[in-house]
């Protein structure tokens, strides 16, 4: 069943094409990674995705209804919640406050939120910090708050955009186990990373971009041996 | 063009070059800090009692009096942002996490405090400062201008100047503009921005400080003379761009000409609120101004 | 995976229970303010404490919309003038009774609010400030200006309630009361958690599902249409409306009462209105230096006492508690 269907979405900047053409189906339960070099389309496509940015042709359809043009308040009640790649946590709100805002936001009411909000803290071994406020913590931890935000109430798709960039490696072992335990039990992600063990470990299926366009869209292993992918990454040297 | 509309025409320039003066420190504030100092108005008090009473009191003549108003108004912005500017740096503890509303509270309670300190002092009456010259009456063409108010102007004129060229041309000039556009870039760059946030701050003092001397024969000393300037400063920096010292210089001369003649041919009682009523149209509609950058909105 | 605990993680405080300690700090205030008439009959200062509950309305009103939204407007005062020349004008020009005049000036105060708030919607920090304080230096001016339906300086008449001034203390007192169990019932629900948030990172609200437009929104009417309620109560009990409740000093007086108190409070604005306009008016029989001292504490407070008053208290309340 397709979760997200995304057709011809071009996006440009003045004279910059950010994303050109871009189409893919992401069907319920995928993990995809989306890899490519810097600059090559990634981030804008996840704000496009979000409702940060408005394509400027194309279509995406969630759950075979469009959400071009929808708010990042409305995607978030469609079940589209995205992860920035610069941690975003509302940091003079303690830890549990922050998570207690993306619960009521959501539709759960205080009691409910409360207690999903202390599973997530368990799981995502952040029981020491917290009584701080999210500004008190560590970069690491931060990241980690944030990715519980994203799940207080589990997304139809979650857009993480690079979660392991410049981590801990003990935080990126919280995360990966997090992230493999939701998809076994169904959750839909797209996962932007640099990080190619990750991608390799968690993700069955991979798209990568260069300058805008999608050049490949296949099996991780097929898409890590390509020649165009090698390419794009080595910058036009391949042999 | 008629006669009167010559002499609106050029009396709507000088002021503007006036307001130049106050506004291009304000603008440099907020490029390299990215605050409105709410205290501006009172720099400009600071110097128009300074000459005054610099001059009156102790009968230093006007064209010593001058730069020490000058200085005097430097030492001011310095001492505010040695004393008051902190916590803007800082990180999460401090303000650092709500800088902008830390910045609006505390130069409006600086310009509260030095407004009422200076009424006790020294007390609420209006001290009128010596003008430069005493001709009262020069003719130019169709234009009538005092003597004072002339060569104010040229003297005003030749201040922006040469501040434009230190701006643009100066070391310290090109390591406060680098710090404007990306502080922690200049920073590890090895600029010392803290000293460029000071040099930016008694620039501001100084040259707010001077146009307050340079204007006190006409626009007497008083404690709360600093309000209507900054009113017009703050006016000026979001027309012309916050952090464009061109974008200032530019819309002070429009603002002047402006006023000018809104004064005459719309309405008399409402001519403060004309620049007011633009302020409101360009923040609501075009906030980065004529001159400045985007990116000024969540 | 781990087990879920429901109970709160030690030492945890959540903005829920934050607010309701300070709720009922506040109250605490509340009933000493209740019980000074009984000490005090001097009408001059029991006038005094009613011009300072004036301000407590408008500052905690302030407060709601800087403290908590984080949006600061330099506009307080003008809703306050804007609701008392609601009053005063609909008195005068068609001679609705007080009562009902001060239910308009809520209502119009409101509006006027919601439609500020929509404009500056986009706007943040200096800008928003700047927006605000030229609407509210525009607003001053058309009071000053529109001499034929304001009297402009010379300031508009207004009837005065058939009561004494004992009575007026007790109902402004009721009213800020009453305004103060509303603005805790806002903050302690969902409300609460999202203005806080849209003050920390409104993107990072958006993406939560906060309805940022709505709740910015409401956060302005609601901070203008209390103001404009304090404006009109006032204009009833002096029985006159000038330009000069709009000035920008008397928004200066509102955003030091609520700094010096502890923004983001619910108990700090409320009691620093007391203390600052009370200490300012006893400075002023002491030699007038009132306006110097307490823009100096403004600048002090802010600069090495974020969290005001409220914040020292805290302090001061767990250091006895570990003795």
């Amino acid at each position: 069943m397709t979760l997200l269907s995304v057709n011809g979405v071009t996006k440009r900047y003045g004279g910059l094409t950010a994303v050109d053409d871009v189409s893919f189906d992401i069907m319920a339960s995928e993990l995809v990674g989306l890899i490519g070099p810097n600059g090559s389309g990634k981030t804008t496509l996840l704000n496009i995705l979000s409702g940060l940015a408005t394509a400027d042709a194309g279509e995406i359809l969630l759950d075979d209804t469009p959400c071009h043009g929808l708010t990042p308040e409305q995607l978030a009640h469609r079940g589209v919640m995205r992860m920035f790649q610069l941690t975003r946590v509302f940091r003079r709100m303690n830890v549990i406050d922050n998570l207690l805002v993306a619960g009521r936001a959501l539709g759960l009411d205080h009691g409910e939120a409360l207690t999903r909000a202390h599973a997530l803290i368990s799981e995502l071994r952040l029981d020491a910090v917290a009584a701080l406020d999210a500004g008190q913590l560590s970069g690491g931890q931060m990241k980690l708050l944030e990715f519980g935000v994203c799940f207080m109430v589990p997304p139809r798709i979650a857009l993480l955009d690079e979660p392991f960039a410049a981590v801990h490696p003990t935080m990126k072992e919280i995360m990966g186990a997090f992230i493999r335990a939701r998809h076994a039990k169904g959750q839909t992600f797209i996962l932007v990373s640099h990080d190619m063990p990750v991608v390799v470990e968690l993700c069955p299926r991979a798209i990568c971009m260069n300058a805008g366009a999608v050049v490949i869209d296949a099996p991780t292993r097929e898409v890590l041996n390509d020649a165009r992918v090698i390419e794009a990454y080595l910058g036009g040297h391949a042999a | 063009m008629s006669a009167i509309d010559v002499d609106l025409a050029v009396n709507g320039f000088i002021t503007g070059l006036f307001y130049a003066l106050m506004a291009i420190g304000l603008s440099l504030i907020f490029g390299i800090l990215k605050i409105v100092n709410f205290a501006h108005g009172e720099f400009y008090m600071v110097g128009a009692y300074a000459y005054t009473l610099v001059a009156l009191a102790f009968g230093v003549p006007v064209w010593v009096a001058l730069p020490i108003a000058f200085l005097v108004g430097a030492l001011v912005g310095w001492a505010t942002e040695r004393t008051l500017m902190r916590p803007l740096y800082a990180g999460y503890t401090s303000w650092g996490l709500m800088r902008d509303e830390y910045a609006v509270i505390v130069t409006f309670g600086l310009s509260l405090f030095l407004i009422n300190l200076v009424d006790k002092v020294i007390g609420p009456y209006a001290y009128r400062g010596p003008p430069l010259v005493e001709t009262s009456r020069v003719v130019l063409g169709p234009v009538l201008i005092s003597g004072h108010r002339l060569l104010a102007a040229g003297i005003a004129i030749a201040v922006i100047l040469v501040t434009a060229a230190l701006i643009k041309w100066s070391f310290w000039g090109q390591q406060i503009r680098a710090v404007s556009q990306n502080r922690l870039g200049a920073s590890l760059a090895g600029i010392d921005t803290a000293k460029a946030s000071a040099i930016v701050f008694m620039l501001s003092g100084g040259l707010a400080a001077f146009a307050g001397a340079l204007l006190s024969p006409v626009i007497n000393a008083s404690p709360d003379v600093g309000i209507f300037p900054a009113v017009k400063s703050y006016i000026i920096v979001v027309l012309g761009g916050m952090g464009s010292v061109p974008g200032a210089i530019v819309a002070s001369l429009l603002l002047g000409v402006i006023e000018s003649f809104g004064a005459v041919y719309l309405s008399y009682q409402y001519r403060d609120a004309f620049g007011l009523i633009l302020l409101m149209l360009f923040l609501l509609f075009r906030p980065q101004g004529l001159f400045g950058e985007k990116g000024r909105e969540v | 995976m781990t087990q879920a605990s429901p109970a709160p993680a030690a030492g945890a405080q959540l903005t829920t229970t934050k607010t309701t300690v300070e709720f009922r700090a506040a109250l605490v205030a509340m009933a000493i303010v209740a019980l000074i008439p009984l000490g005090v009959s001097n009408p001059y200062w029991l006038g005094v404490l009613i011009v300072s509950m004036y301000f407590a309305i408008l500052a905690g009103g302030w407060n709601l919309l800087a403290g908590y939204a984080g949006q600061f407007s330099l506009a307080p005062a003008t809703f306050a003038m804007i609701g008392a020349y609601t009053t005063g004008l609909l008195g005068t020009y068609y001679n609705v009774p007080p009562l009902l005049g001060i239910a308009a000036a809520i209502v119009v105060s409101g509006l006027v609010g919601l439609v500020l708030g929509r404009a500056v919607l986009r706007l943040v920090g200096p800008y928003l400030a700047l927006t605000t304080l030229s609407f509210a230096e525009i607003m001053r001016l058309v009071a000053s200006n529109t001499i034929d339906i304001t009297r402009g300086d010379l300031g508009l008449g207004v009837a005065g309630l058939p009561i004494g001034r004992l009575a007026w203390y007790y109902l402004f007192l009721a009213v800020l009361v009453v305004l103060l169990i509303l603005f805790y019932l806002l903050l302690r629900s969902k409300a609460g958690l999202f203005l806080q948030a849209i003050r920390d990172d409104e993107v990072a609200a958006r993406r939560a599902g906060v309805d940022v437009v709505f709740w910015k929104t409401a956060a302005f009417t609601l901070s203008a249409a209390a103001s404009g309620l304090a404006g009109a109560l006032y204009a009833h009990f002096a029985e006159l409306v000038t330009p000069e409740l709009g000035l920008i000093a008397q928004t200066g007086l509102i955003l030091s009462m609520a700094v010096i108190g502890g923004m983001g409070t619910l108990a700090g604005p409320l009691v620093a209105a007391f203390l600052v306009y009370v200490l300012s008016e006893w400075l002023r029989d002491v030699g007038g230096y009132q306006l110097v001292v307490f823009a100096a504490l403004v600048v002090i407070f802010a600069r090495f006492f974020r969290e005001g008053l409220w914040g020292l208290a805290k302090a001061a309340v767990r250091r006895w508690r570990q003795a």
